[in-house]
């Protein structure tokens, strides 16, 4: 089924479900965006052809999350268990929802679940935006996504000229939404016609048929060195990352809390020892486990890519190294290998 | 711009063929048009790559630290770059003598940001000549002035000459106005102790730690950063007001007398994070106390790592 939403009602839309829900949405933050809890003085980034800067999922595993204080006098300690009010995460894109199934079947699977992220998860309702105009560092579809993907969304909008469409995706979707005006056939003809010129209008940016099998085979060789050799081991494109989740668990002592941090695979002190041995010497052996995690690891674990294509490596990187062209040149580098061997 | 280019391509060209360095450190094309890369050429036919604009956003003079003494480096160096190799020299990164600098005199780094906010993100081409920048967005082409896209360090920048350069290309261009500098930090000493605090809190706890700032400095060179030292752990490693303080702060202050004022940090701030201005503060209190200032020659070291037996002041010694 398909609803409307008029878009001169958005704000005090929004406004009537923080009655019910906190409500998250994606807002302007000096030349970025960023998703913040809606207030009635909120500017709406709704408008970016492509996601925020700042990954929404740091909704469901917050940067820096204290997971429990203690009190070394008495000798106790207090778990934080963060059981959200219901929220609404409005104008997700599909790369980041998407995401966030990927990140399930690390932090909510039978043998293990991740408390704070499966509560988060549970409370919350997606409202996904699909992208009309998908820019060039976009590349969804090529990794098995799309810019209208409904992976992880209950609902996922298309916006018109006056409206956003609206199709409900799952039962939590269906309810929020089954008082809204119903979409008419011509929007619906609209919506159609926006979602399949999104897609084509997006190229394939590398070659994904056998490229786990080309970066396993290379495991050894200098393409990595090659490829990072501009490098420079910063936490840019894996903090941004939707699907990157490493953290690390610090006692701040001096104020008793226990806090999680994200953590990334690109910094020295990561596969740091105690010993002072560092298995991940030097920028190419980490830029490999960035790749091959996404690129070949994923693959092994649930047999998908664990790169929904959301751009923003690609975008963000402070020396304009780009992930699509790296992975094109894996190929190539392949074939030279074999053509010499 | 093109003649410039082609300038340069004939003499890392000739340095190559001479043999005469190892690697050479400069810029190449990439398929994003607005992201050209730093780039080390070995040989003469990786050339064909070889960019150089206003939208080479890095200090080259960053990837020095990374070779080994007797690496004969030649390396492309505008103002800024020329100064943080002769700090890097000071500090014995790299021996003067296996350097070769091929100086250009910089019309000043655009700002890529401001570029995306006058157009929209998706260039699709770009190409510059003078104070002409133009570029393809949508399919239409928009003609913006150079002037209006300076990144902020540039718009600031006193010594667009390169020194010590082992050779020039192209006209030398005259000196900045130190007076705008200045201007720019009198007005932040201006604010009372609340605004410049709010001023500081704004842009340092929207810091993600993601130290791109740090790896993008020539200056930030040490091989355990004290963030990164965890026996004993210096600050808070999360994104806690006290950790991002800290690690503002303490990060400033490591630059004081050997930051040039590059810029490269903040280019490099996924979250647009302001910090040059507490480095130029630091930069001109060196500058007032010590008449110094980093990078101006090879040879004298910055007042905070220099000594003197006679000094009359004792509280070091
Ligand atoms: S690897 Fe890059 S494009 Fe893929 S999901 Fe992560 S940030 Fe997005
Ligand atoms: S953002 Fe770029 S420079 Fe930083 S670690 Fe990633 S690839 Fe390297
Ligand atoms: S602190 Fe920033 S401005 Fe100063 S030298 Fe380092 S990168 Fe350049
Ligand atoms: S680059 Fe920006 S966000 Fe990253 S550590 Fe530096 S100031 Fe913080």
């Amino acid at each position: 089924m398909m609803y409307i939403l008029v878009k001169k009602n958005l704000d005090q839309k929004l406004s009537e479900w923080s009655a019910k829900y906190e409500v998250v949405a994606p807002q302007k933050v000096e030349a970025y965006s960023q998703f913040l809890p809606f207030t009635e003085s909120s500017e709406l980034a709704l408008n970016e052809p492509h996601n925020t800067r700042y990954p929404p999922k740091s909704l469901f595993l917050p940067q820096s999350e204290v997971m429990l204080k203690y009190n070394k006098r008495l000798n106790k300690f207090d778990e934080i268990r963060i059981l959200p009010e219901k929220r609404i995460i409005f104008g997700i894109r599909p790369c980041d929802a998407s995401a966030l199934t990927l990140l399930d079947t690390v932090f909510d699977t039978e043998e293990y679940q991740d408390p704070y992220w499966a509560g988060r998860r549970e409370n919350t309702i997606l409202v996904g935006l699909g992208c009309s105009e998908p820019p060039s560092t976009c590349f969804c579809t090529t990794v098995g996504y799309g810019p209208f993907n409904h992976d992880g969304l209950d609902a996922i909008m298309t916006e018109l000229d006056d409206v956003f469409v609206i199709e409900a995706l799952s039962a939590k979707g269906e309810k929020l939404f089954s008082d809204f005006p119903a979409a008419t056939n011509e929007h619906e003809l609209s919506v159609l016609r926006i979602q399949s010129n999104a897609k084509q209008g997006m190229n394939q940016a590398f070659e994904t048929e056998g490229l786990k099998q080309t970066l396993d085979h290379l495991f050894e060789s200098d393409y990595w060195s090659e490829i990072a050799e501009s490098c420079l081991g910063c936490g840019v494109c894996t903090y941004l990352c939707p699907t990157c989740f490493c953290f690390d668990i610090v006692d701040e002592v001096q104020r008793n809390e226990r806090v999680r941090n994200w953590d990334t695979c690109m910094f020295r002190i990561y596969s740091q020892e105690a010993s002072g041995h560092n298995p991940r010497p030097t920028i190419s052996e980490r830029t490999r486990q960035r790749l091959m995690h996404k690129y070949s690891y994923w693959l092994d674990h649930i047999e998908k890519i664990g790169c929904t294509g959301c751009g923003r490596c690609v975008r963000y990187c402070p020396v304009g190294l780009d992930i699509r062209a790296m992975l094109r040149t894996a190929s190539n580098f392949e074939s030279e290998v074999v053509n010499v061997g | 711009m093109p003649e410039l280019k082609t300038e340069l391509r004939n003499n890392i060209e000739q340095l190559l063929n001479d043999q005469a360095v190892d690697v050479v450190i400069a810029f190449k094309k990439a398929d994003l048009p607005l992201r050209p890369q730093p780039a080390f050429f070995r040989n003469v036919e990786e050339l064909e790559d070889l960019e150089y604009n206003g939208l080479c956003q890095n200090n080259l003079a960053n990837y020095l630290t990374r070779y080994p003494h007797d690496t004969k480096i030649g390396i492309v160096v505008r103002g800024c770059e020329s100064r943080s190799v002769n700090a890097l020299i000071v500090e014995k990164q790299h021996p003067r003598e296996n350097l070769y600098m091929i100086g250009v005199p910089c019309q000043g780094i655009l700002d890529i940001r401001k570029i995306i906010n006058k157009t929209g993100e998706d260039i699709t081409d770009y190409s510059e000549d003078g104070d002409q920048v133009s570029v393809i967005f949508k399919g239409n082409e928009i003609k913006l002035q150079r002037s209006d896209l300076l990144h902020d360090s540039c718009l600031r920048c006193v010594h667009p000459n390169p020194v010590n350069a082992d050779v020039l290309l192209g006209d030398p261009l005259p000196e900045g106005d130190p007076t705008i500098v200045r201007q720019a930090i009198e007005e932040f000493e201006a604010l009372d102790r609340d605004e410049r605090y709010a001023w500081f809190q704004k842009e340092a706890e929207r810091c993600i730690r993601c130290y791109a700032c740090r790896e993008a400095c020539p200056m930030c060179y040490c091989t355990e950063c004290f963030v990164d030292h965890t026996t004993p752990r210096w600050t808070e490693s999360d994104i806690s007001q006290a950790g991002t303080q800290a690690w503002h702060i303490i990060r400033a202050f490591h630059q004081a007398g050997r930051c040039t004022s590059c810029g490269a940090c903040e280019r490099a701030c996924p979250m647009d994070i302001k910090m040059t201005y507490l480095t130029d503060k630091l930069n001109k209190d060196m500058l007032e106390v010590y008449q110094f200032e980093a990078g101006m020659d090879d040879n004298t070291p910055p007042p905070f790592a220099s000594f003197n037996l006679d000094d009359k002041n004792r509280f070091v010694i």
